[in-house]
């Protein structure tokens, strides 16, 4: 008997940690992809990736997959990530909860935290969407208008990359026990009990 | 023509700026066109795809004497024509032969996010390297005067090359070997300011009075400029007022952007093993812990208080 089985509680089905990789891989390509377009510095990057002839017309076909992918997400998991009240008291304790990992409240299955990151990825996704659209169709602006969407599609990837530094800190080596969720697809009872109260009552008590 | 000249470069796009260059004369030079000898015979039309193994495009008749519609990415040089009334009824017929300007502030290089696909040269010309370009057309919004042009099927931008071949072994451009009647010419930059200058005087004379030698400023004056009789007609001629490098304030920004970005993500990494040094990891206590935890927030206040009622 699989210790899942024994002692897990499913938090991400198939679907979930599919969709979740397939943002993962195709953000972890289109950072690396444009630090090279981006950074001067970093054009060796380009022959890593295939060439430069080669990052630059992949790097557009690989945003657009992402995109569908954020979507994908914001369909499926945008319910859970409304805020509520316990998520205003969550980040009244922010500072504690860096400290010292925890912050006494009954979470449900997201922290503000989560939520937060969520909501930003999803708005940082549309707008390097939206500013990389122009950039993949040149034709679509004229004159300076190029170089603003250049200039916007910097700083939003710039602040994605911020994001997703946190995100993996966070879920990897800040809170032991939280990757398995996006492995396997299911959380021990202590993780969730400690991190996750009020959505470890609601799925025990379905079990039950 | 003693302009026989090196290719030591000055500028490479794309590349991590560094100046290697301890020359305190270098020699520039320049192409001139004097569009009051020029007769429209397009033979620097044929030279230019002749030396430059180019393609032909087939040609349309439009009712212009134009060989062709616009420059493309096999037709590097175009004579264009326009035929405007003047104020007295008189007929002017406009012709300029158009091809990279060659700008010492190039805004197709600065666009440039391909190591070495554009390249300057001391001697002035700028250059594309299409082996190094990546097909983003980054420099056709970048160029004011809207002259590479994009391949899509190899997925290049050609333009231009001021015959940089020829140049550096000792000889004129295509065109300029080819002009039957001296129009476009070829020296150093300086000698091409003085003729430019005297044949702007002597058409002064003329009865030209806004005759004017173009080489504008505002992208650092040009490496092929022209002398134009009727200067008060730029907009007819095809040539831009004052052009600008485009967004040029967006150079500026967009490096300062990089540091403030490469600064920050060094930041963000090393911030990020500081304040691991400092808070370490978060393990969940043992289970009997939590789980007893989570059960007595079950009857609490702050459980009925919070969450999904008003979330539903």
């Amino acid at each position: 008997m699989s210790v899942r089985e024994e002692h897990g509680l499913v938090r991400y089905s198939l679907f979930d940690r599919i969709l979740h990789w397939f943002v993962a891989l195709t953000f972890i390509y289109l950072m690396l992809s444009g630090l090279a377009l981006g950074y001067p510095r970093m054009a060796w990057l380009y022959d890593v990736l295939g060439g430069g002839s080669t990052v630059e017309s992949v790097h557009p076909w690989v945003g657009a997959g992402f995109t569908i992918g954020v979507v994908l997400m914001l369909v499926s998991w945008a319910k859970s990530m409304r805020f509520n009240d316990i998520d205003r008291q969550w980040t009244r304790g922010l500072g504690s909860y860096t400290k010292s990992g925890h912050v006494d409240l009954d979470v449900d299955k997201y922290n503000a935290g989560q939520k937060g990151y969520f909501w930003f990825a999803i708005v940082t996704g549309v707008v390097l969407l939206l500013t990389g659209i122009p950039l993949w169709f040149p034709s679509l602006v004229t004159g300076g208008w190029a170089q603003v969407f250049r200039l916007l599609h910097h700083v939003f990837f710039l602040l994605s990359v911020g994001g997703f530094i946190i995100h993996v800190y966070t879920s990897t080596v800040m809170f032991p026990g939280t990757m398995t969720a996006m492995t396997t697809g299911s959380v021990s009872r202590r993780w969730a009990a400690w991190h996750h109260p009020r959505w470890f009552r609601d799925e025990e008590a379905k079990g039950a | 023509m003693a302009t026989e000249l090196g290719l030591a470069i000055k500028r490479r796009s794309a590349s991590p700026a560094s100046s290697t260059d301890i020359r305190t004369e270098a020699i520039e030079v320049s192409k001139l066109v004097d569009i009051d000898l020029c007769i429209g015979c397009k033979a620097c039309e044929v030279a230019c795809k002749e030396w430059n193994d180019l393609p032909v495009d087939e040609t349309e008749n439009f009712g212009s004497y134009q060989s062709h519609k616009d420059l493309t990415a096999a037709t590097w040089d175009l004579m264009r024509f326009n035929e405007v009334e003047l104020d007295g009824g008189d007929l002017a017929w406009l012709i300029r032969k158009d091809s990279c300007m060659h700008c010492a502030e190039p805004g197709c290089l600065l666009a440039c996010p391909a190591p070495g696909a554009i390249v300057q040269y001391e001697n002035g010309i700028v250059d594309f390297d299409q082996q190094n370009c990546i097909g983003c057309q980054y420099c056709v919004a970048g160029c004011p005067f809207d002259i590479p042009r994009f391949d899509p099927e190899s997925k290049k931008v050609y333009k231009c090359t001021l015959c940089v071949d020829r140049v550096s072994n000792g000889l004129e451009p295509a065109c300029v070997k080819a002009c039957p009647t001296g129009s476009i010419r070829f020296g150093t930059k300086e000698e091409m300011l003085i003729y430019g200058e005297e044949k702007v005087a002597k058409l002064r004379g003329r009865g030209f009075d806004d005759a004017l030698l173009y080489d504008p400023q505002g992208v650092g004056g040009l490496h092929m400029m022209y002398v134009v009789p009727r200067g008060g007609m730029l907009d007819e001629y095809g040539l831009p007022e004052d052009p600008t490098v485009k967004a040029a304030s967006f150079f500026p920004v967009m490096s300062g952007l990089r540091k403030l970005g490469s600064l920050s993500m060094w930041a963000g990494i090393v911030g990020t093993a500081i304040f691991f040094l400092r808070s370490g990891r978060h393990p969940v206590p043992d289970e009997d812990e939590a789980v007893a935890a989570a059960q007595a927030r079950a009857g609490s206040e702050g459980a009925e208080a919070g969450g999904r009622e008003q979330a539903k």
